[in-house]
């Protein structure tokens, strides 16, 4: 039996390289034009050809973005675009647009082709439409239920991929301009405003607001596996790295478990406790088991933190010295309990009893993000490049 | 260039004498309705009105156990005079392909059509009629009017729609306050633009509109040059409709020459959408 994929996010280069560290199966990226993300960074084209080779080292993929709705002027130049997305060795392309698929499905039939979300489908017969046209996979709407998709799966034999954590859109998918009225910001070609997390005044009442909780299934991923799913994909190309860290360790360690048959409710709560703690939003399960009601919005004003957990980024490890060499992003003191994890699995807890300035100075207090500080560990365990360090209490 | 008109209420004999076509939702698979119509309903229409052009919208997202349901009134409607289906799940047109269905198909994927090459790809699929998307500009639609095979249906006075959800807003709304529904509409405004939107509950989900009536009357000339085959008008929310198609039929017939047409429908309002405006998506940093 074909493992399911776990599909992460990435930004940029780095976070590519942290993800996939971190246990992605295939990352999806933008690039410069065509994608959905516009004021995202972004990838140029080197460092499209950059990712791919570092992921495919790694026997992992690299999908790009194309899933703006085109305009007439879009057109131009887009197939020397794909050609050169395709020489730089890409894996798929998740495209919206139909003519755009058989462009791509003439002209290079060996890349495939992942139907985006921004299509909202939500039914066998649109596989069906979609199959004809060479489509390779269906990235499904957001409001199709887990009985839904188990269907769609046994009608057609389509690899489908299913949004499991992150951001959610209040409409359908490609079927809202709210952004395009208000901010003038065209949200089918990269521009969305995120207009649904607005508040608007209603006359003599509460504000009306309709921002939606975060989308996490964490709890449902054998049910997603044993119904069929191809693709677990994780929302987010514009998060940190630290939070990819952890959503898709904590994803590869749940997926993993499962297979293993040694995930139980104990550990589940803990991973998902974990989850919780890069989340700045409260989570939902919305259409997976049947209709999204109230609970899943936030009607009386957002409830949203930020997160100060992230303590820094392990840059290296001195194993004579013992000293952890990290780039620090929250302020943390000597005598915090710490979590140092690493992208294969590890996790160290431990009191921070001695810490350095980047001049070797002994000091008490880490107090100024984006500075070197090291931090004095006894270990044995193998501290990688990317490993990452959080505040568990002060 | 030819007027279709989608109306907002159920007796439709007054619209007969001034309208070529009618476009009626379809009760329980169309969306963004104030009024529908049950297949039964649509079928006398047909047949009583047989100089007037019916379109079906049946343009709700589709799931799975809608299908059966809408493979019959697929094969229902093939066999009436209807002059085609506005759609906006591809199931319908998957459905025409594999039923090898007479009936025409209009591609109205609202917010989507955008482009001359997908809509030439929609016609090369059997779709015969595009709706154009409202947030292109009328550069684009003329371009696309003039150079696509596809017929194309240009939305020129409405009460815009610019979203539509899974999802029950309004009742929401209310439960959070703990209050009782009193209208599934809500009138809501943005505060930094200062408009006001409506939030309209249906059976399937919430609509969202922009509360303003889209004036595209200073256009129709350009539309009618580029070869549009019919022009849309959406009675809901706006005043004098009858009137206004009246005289918009008049002057169409009348080659779009008489200016005084354009100068008294100025009393719609200044808001003329995407016409003349162009969306941007990258934001300068």
């Amino acid at each position: 039996m074909k493992r399911i994929e776990l599909l992460s996010p990435a930004g940029d280069i780095e976070r590519l390289k942290v993800t996939l560290l971190y246990g992605a199966d295939a990352v999806y990226i933008g690039g410069e034009k065509y994608g959905l993300r516009a004021n995202a960074t972004n990838f140029t084209l080197d460092e499209i050809k950059e990712g791919c080779s570092f992921a495919h080292k790694l026997g992992k993929k690299v999908y790009l973005t194309l899933n703006i709705v085109f305009h007439n002027e879009d057109m131009e130049g887009v197939y020397d675009y794909i050609s050169a997305v395709v020489d730089a060795g890409i894996d798929a392309f998740i495209v919206s647009d139909p003519f755009i698929i058989s462009y791509i499905k003439n002209n290079h039939p060996n890349v495939e082709v992942h139907l985006s979300t921004q299509n909202s489908t939500t039914n066998y017969k649109t596989v069906e439409f979609f199959q004809k046209q060479g489509v390779d996979r269906v990235v499904l709407a957001r409001e199709v239920s887990l009985e839904e998709m188990r269907e769609i799966y046994n009608k057609t034999k389509i690899d489908l991929e299913v949004f499991i954590h992150g951001a959610m859109c209040t409409c359908f998918s490609g079927r809202c301009a709210l952004s395009n009225y208000v901010t003038n910001r065209d949200a089918n070609r990269g521009g969305c405003a995120q207009v649904c997390r607005f508040t608007f005044g209603v006359e003599g009442k509460k504000d009306f607001t309709f921002a939606t909780k975060d989308n996490n299934l964490a709890a449902y991923i054998g049910n997603l596996i044993e119904a069929g799913v191809t693709s677990l994909k994780v929302e987010g190309r514009m998060r940190s790295l630290y939070y990819l860290a952890t959503v898709i360790g904590t994803y590869r360690e749940i997926i993993d478990r499962y297979y293993d048959s040694t995930l139980n409710d104990d550990i589940l709560k803990v991973l998902e406790e974990r989850l919780a703690r890069v989340s700045n939003r409260e989570v939902s399960t919305h259409y997976l088991l049947g209709e999204a009601s109230a609970k899943d919005q936030y009607y009386t004003g957002r409830n949203e933190a930020s997160n100060q957990d992230y303590l820094g980024q392990v840059i290296s490890y001195d194993k004579s010295n013992k000293l952890v060499k990290i780039y620090e992003r929250n302020y943390f003191i000597v005598g915090d309990t710490v979590e140092l994890f690493t992208p294969k699995g590890d996790r160290l807890s431990f009191m921070v009893k001695k810490l350095y300035d980047e001049d070797m100075n002994l000091i008490d207090v880490a107090r100024h993000p984006d500075n070197i500080y090291y931090i004095y560990l006894d270990t044995e365990v193998e501290i990688e490049e990317y490993s990452m360090i959080r505040l568990l209490h002060h | 260039m030819k007027i279709l008109v989608e109306p907002n209420k159920k007796d439709i004999s007054c619209y007969v004498s001034n309208c070529d076509a009618l476009l009626l939702g379809l009760k329980n698979f169309s969306v963004l309705n104030t009024v529908s119509f049950s297949l039964e309903e649509i079928k006398d229409i047909v047949n009583k009105y047989s100089d007037l052009e019916i379109f079906v919208k049946i343009d709700k997202n589709l799931f799975d156990n809608d299908l059966d349901l809408v493979k019959d009134i697929l094969l229902q409607l093939d066999k009436l005079r209807i002059a085609g289906v506005f759609f906006y799940d591809l199931a319908i047109l998957q459905f025409k392909q594999e039923l090898s269905l007479k009936l025409s198909l209009v591609w109205s994927q609202t917010h989507m059509v955008t482009n001359m090459k997908t809509c030439d790809y929609y016609y090369d699929q059997g779709v015969s009629f595009a709706l154009l998307s409202k947030e292109i500009t009328l550069e684009e639609i003329v371009d696309i009017s003039k150079k696509s095979k596809i017929k194309s249906i240009v939305e020129v006075v409405s009460l815009p729609s610019v979203g539509y959800s899974r999802r029950k807003l309004v009742h929401n709304y209310y439960e959070d306050l703990g209050e009782e529904e009193v209208s599934p509409v809500l009138s809501v405004l943005e505060k930094i633009t200062n408009k006001k939107y409506l939030v309209k509950e249906e059976d399937f989900g919430t609509g969202f509109y922009l509360d303003e009536v889209l004036n595209g009357t200073g256009v129709i000339k350009s539309l009618y040059e580029a070869g549009v085959e019919y022009i849309l008008f959406r009675e809901e929310g706006v005043s004098d409709f009858l009137l206004l198609i009246e005289d918009s039929k008049k002057y169409i017939n009348g080659g779009c020459l008489d200016t005084s047409f354009v100068e008294k429908y100025k009393k719609l309002g200044d808001s003329t959408g995407f016409f003349f405006k162009k969306t941007i998506y990258r934001v300068k940093k």
